[in-house]
């Protein structure tokens, strides 16, 4: 493919990257607290590439977190009330988010821009309320559902310890980042980046533009219904405001700050902001205000996000020195 | 007949944009339809596309119909357009541009893109190739790998037409493929019609230059309101009563 991205971040080593990271960390350090920060950013991380992933086509999916939701509900009462084991219930908690993202993708990708924004948004408080207000006696409504048991065994391996389940989801999310990352390069990211330039371009080009969005709708359901999965059985309690607004919109901000014209953005977004999300711990509920804040600022002067302060760097660096550094348009030269 | 419509009508609200119009169009032909402004003709366009649905009427490509169908269906059984407004993807380089119609030869769906298979790496090597080629074919050549946003005038018309072929389409529909060129940039193009009609292209154009028009074209229609007032080669259309009055008639003056 041609380089839509910046051309040193190759997808293979793009990957390897990541991977490499991900296998380093526990050579670092077992600490508990550092493995349980670790293993956020990895859940986050399935979240906000799947949630760009719908971004790329120009849809901004406010209920993305209801199906990492209903794959956690999903999956946490299948294993308490009927004894299923999590290595079946991970499958069939993200195929049940995926397989309700069908019909309400088909409702709200009728729509596009602020409706489908406004729709998904309506569409998030109604899971949130159902789980808070409906089947107080299966979803533990207020109080929240507790008692959901750690994945347990596999292959020999009893996955309960901090530094098994950080592998468990450090395997889940390298599948989904190459994955993810393999359709941003091909065709289909090709795409869904010409979706988000002209909608109806792309439709009389041959295209089923409703299909195409309806498809990234359901993998990033699927993806998000994943990480729900490992989040009941990681944290073993879950409550209805665990995928309401707040964590939605710092999924939002994550994504947003990284940068989602590229699919390195969210890799970014992610790791500084749960780490700073860590370090503002002590702000407590101020935390959201200080997001909202760098969200603002980075609208206002890195629109492109984080994963493209380089590139801009070099464009500030080429006006305030002229061409010493590159003739102008040399990027551009075929 | 590779096109036929069949009192086609579309009505907005009160008025009626196209009034049961037919007319056929013959394979291998480059067919005019003109008008003055607000006669019906984008509205024409975007009936036989699918882009809005039609009130009335029928659509037969290649004596299927297509009319109801998806756009996409519509290109896929092999009719592409261009817009008025030229429409690109501004962001993505001229070779991108034409790569995402390129069914021909592309993959299509979800498991190729993912797996990345020697046979999808293949396919898309050859739609790249195939692109780079019609590319040069249309005098962009040496631009492909340029942002198409930051083209000139001259090359977006021309991508725009270059992105409608990728598909393989039997039947290109034009809206003003020469409107904002210069003189030259007119011949070329209209010279670029009449090698695709050589090939085996059909063409259907809009356009406002008259001169142009009854130069390249073997059929010309005239919508007025809506309505089809006339239709035969550009010799007869210039002698004809109907379309004089209603170019040089209340109308417009000097259109």
């Amino acid at each position: 493919m041609e380089p839509r991205q910046p051309a040193a971040v190759t997808p293979t080593v793009g990957v390897a990257l990541i991977t490499l990271a991900i296998a380093a960390l526990p050579l670092l350090t077992r600490d508990s607290y550092y493995l349980d920060v670790a293993t956020t950013i990895l859940m986050n991380l399935t979240l906000t590439m799947s949630f760009r992933l719908q971004v790329s086509t120009g849809q901004i999916n406010m209920a993305h977190i209801s199906f990492m939701g209903i794959g956690a509900y999903t999956s946490a009462l299948l294993v308490t009330r009927l004894g299923l084991p999590f290595w079946a219930t991970l499958w069939v908690g993200a195929l049940i988010a995926a397989l309700l993202a069908v019909p309400i993708g088909s409702v709200a990708l009728r729509v596009s821009g602020p409706y489908y924004f406004l729709i998904t948004f309506a569409f998030s408080e109604v899971v949130r309320l159902f789980f808070n207000n409906f089947f107080e006696d299966l979803f533990g409504g207020p109080s929240g559902l507790v008692g959901i048991p750690k994945p347990g065994r596999l292959l020999g391996m009893t996955f309960n310890s901090k530094l098994a389940l950080y592998w468990l989801m450090a395997a889940i999310c390298v599948v989904v980042v190459v994955a993810l990352v393999r359709l941003d390069y091909s065709r289909f990211g090709l795409t869904a980046g010409a979706i988000r330039q002209a909608d109806p371009v792309v439709e009389t080009l041959g295209v089923n533009v409703f299909q195409f969005k309806l498809t990234t709708f359901v993998l990033g359901s699927f993806v998000a219904g994943l990480a729900g999965v490992f989040f009941a059985h990681y944290r073993q309690v879950l409550h209805s405001s665990d995928f309401g607004l707040e964590p939605m919109v710092l999924l939002v901000v994550f994504t947003v700050i990284g940068g989602t014209g590229s699919v390195w953005g969210p890799v970014i977004g992610t790791i500084v902001m749960t780490l700073a999300s860590e370090l503002l711990r002590e702000l407590h509920h101020y935390e959201i205000l200080v997001f909202g804040a760098v969200l603002i600022l980075t609208m206002l002067f890195a629109p492109e996000g984080l994963v493209a302060l380089p590139s801009a760097t070099r464009r500030l660096l080429r006006r305030l020195f002229g061409r010493a550094t590159e003739p102008a348009g040399a990027r551009l030269a075929p | 007949m590779l096109l036929e419509l069949r009192g086609v009508s579309r009505r907005f609200g009160g008025l009626l944009a196209v009034s049961d119009l037919s007319m056929a169009i013959g394979a291998g032909t480059i067919h005019g339809l003109i008008g003055p402004n607000g006669a019906g003709k984008s509205t024409a366009f975007n009936l036989i596309t699918g882009v809005i649905p039609l009130t009335a009427g029928e659509v037969l490509f290649k004596r299927e119909r297509i009319s109801g169908l998806r756009p996409s269906e519509i290109c896929r059984r092999g009719i592409a357009r261009t817009f008025q407004a030229t429409a690109l993807f501004r962001e993505y380089t001229v070779l991108q541009n034409v790569l995402i119609g390129a069914h021909l030869v592309a993959a299509r769906g979800l498991g190729p893109a993912l797996f990345w298979s020697r046979g999808y790496r293949e396919r898309e090597r050859r739609a790249r190739e195939r692109g780079r080629a019609l590319l040069s074919s249309l005098g962009l050549g040496a631009v492909a790998g340029r942002v198409a946003g930051q083209l000139p005038h001259r090359d977006q018309k021309a991508l725009a037409l270059a992105m409608a072929l990728a598909t393989g389409a039997e039947l290109v529909i034009l809206d003003e493929p020469l409107a904002g060129l210069t003189d030259q940039e007119k011949t070329e193009t209209t010279n670029v019609l009449r090698r695709l009609k050589e090939q085996g292209v059909t063409v259907l154009l809009v356009e406002h230059d008259m001169k142009a028009v009854m130069g390249v074209c073997d059929t010309v229609t005239v919508l007025d309101h809506g309505v089809r007032i006339a239709e035969g080669t550009p010799r007869e259309i210039q002698a004809n009563p109907a379309v004089i009055e209603a170019y040089l008639g209340a109308e417009e003056p000097g259109a």
